[in-house]
């Protein structure tokens, strides 16, 4: 069974041409959060990157991020050191500081094929000044947290008669019987 | 002939009325910056809902949400130096607001739907 990615504006249009057609379908949609070292600072764009610009600094896109004053990661309940590397250029897949993120996933089935639009929204860095009592930090001191995104900012807001279906996983089966 | 007149024009109101609150979908992909589908998307009362940073198709995005009561339209434009932007546009409106929002940005050259 044939699975085809679409961008945004393909999907809506898709969803669009069926609502005009009054074909039947369902919208699924899975909304999961990873931490998995995917994103890390080096490798956002400088308007994303400014908002880190407290705490880190780096040359340009895609070099080596340094710590610029010792702050702790409440998410990941780490301590840095002032400047200790957390993104290494040469070690772009490998970030030491990693950006959770949702993943959201949007598929709808149509004669057999299935046709998906899916998108990761980084949670929002937030930097504030804390007075903690740490081994390693102690009185005031930079701390990075990190907000997720609202829901109604991961979503696509579709049209009330259109179903949309919450999952939690979606298992692929090989469909034989069209070889035949 | 006055209670089919009466009958009519209530009937046309009841029409209008469930064509405005009946909603649409559209997602328009332009060739316009950002300030101007901004603009266009204020003058019709919708107000600023919220800003995320989304990665898709390898690019990173600011996706904007506005919203006026029920109805919603989110503007994603790639982050960073990239040329031609062209901001995506996903209206879930009353066909009025679908209507206004196409022929503000028709002004504009590029328009791609």
């Amino acid at each position: 069974m044939p699975v085809y990615e679409c961008n945004e504006h393909q999907f809506v249009e898709n969803i669009r041409r069926l609502i005009e057609t009054s074909q039947k379908f369902l919208v699924n949609r899975r909304i999961s959060w990873h931490d998995d070292a995917k994103y890390g600072p080096a490798i956002l764009p400088d308007e994303e990157f400014n908002r880190y610009v407290i705490i880190c600094i780096r040359k340009s896109l895609r070099s080596t991020v340094f710590t610029k004053v010792p702050f702790i990661d409440d998410f990941h309940r780490r301590t840095y050191d002032k400047g200790e590397n957390v993104h290494g250029s040469g070690n772009l897949m490998f970030p030491r500081m990693s950006i959770p993120y949702y993943k959201v996933e949007y598929s709808v089935n149509v004669w057999g094929a299935t046709y998906f639009f899916t998108f990761d929204a980084l949670f929002d860095p937030h930097i504030v000044i804390e007075k903690r009592h740490g081994k390693r930090l102690s009185g005031l001191v930079h701390v990075l947290k990190y907000n997720p995104p609202p829901d109604r900012l991961l979503t696509l807001k579709l049209p009330t008669n259109v179903m949309v279906f919450d999952v939690k996983n979606m298992i692929r089966v090989i469909d034989n019987s069209s070889y035949f | 002939m006055q209670h089919a007149a009466y009958f009519y024009i209530r009937e046309s109101l009841l029409i209008y009325r469930d064509m405005r609150n009946k909603q649409k979908l559209k997602s328009i992909s332009v060739l316009i910056p950002l300030q101007e589908v901004s603009a266009s998307i204020s003058q019709l009362d919708f107000s600023l809902d919220g800003i995320t940073t989304i990665v898709a198709e390898g690019k990173f995005w600011k996706r904007i949400l506005y919203v006026n009561g029920e109805e919603t339209i989110s503007v994603s434009e790639e982050i960073g130096d990239a040329y031609p932007k062209d901001p995506i546009i996903t209206i879930c409106g009353s066909t009025h607001t679908v209507s206004k929002i196409t022929e503000e940005l028709q002004h504009y050259a590029g328009l791609r739907m």
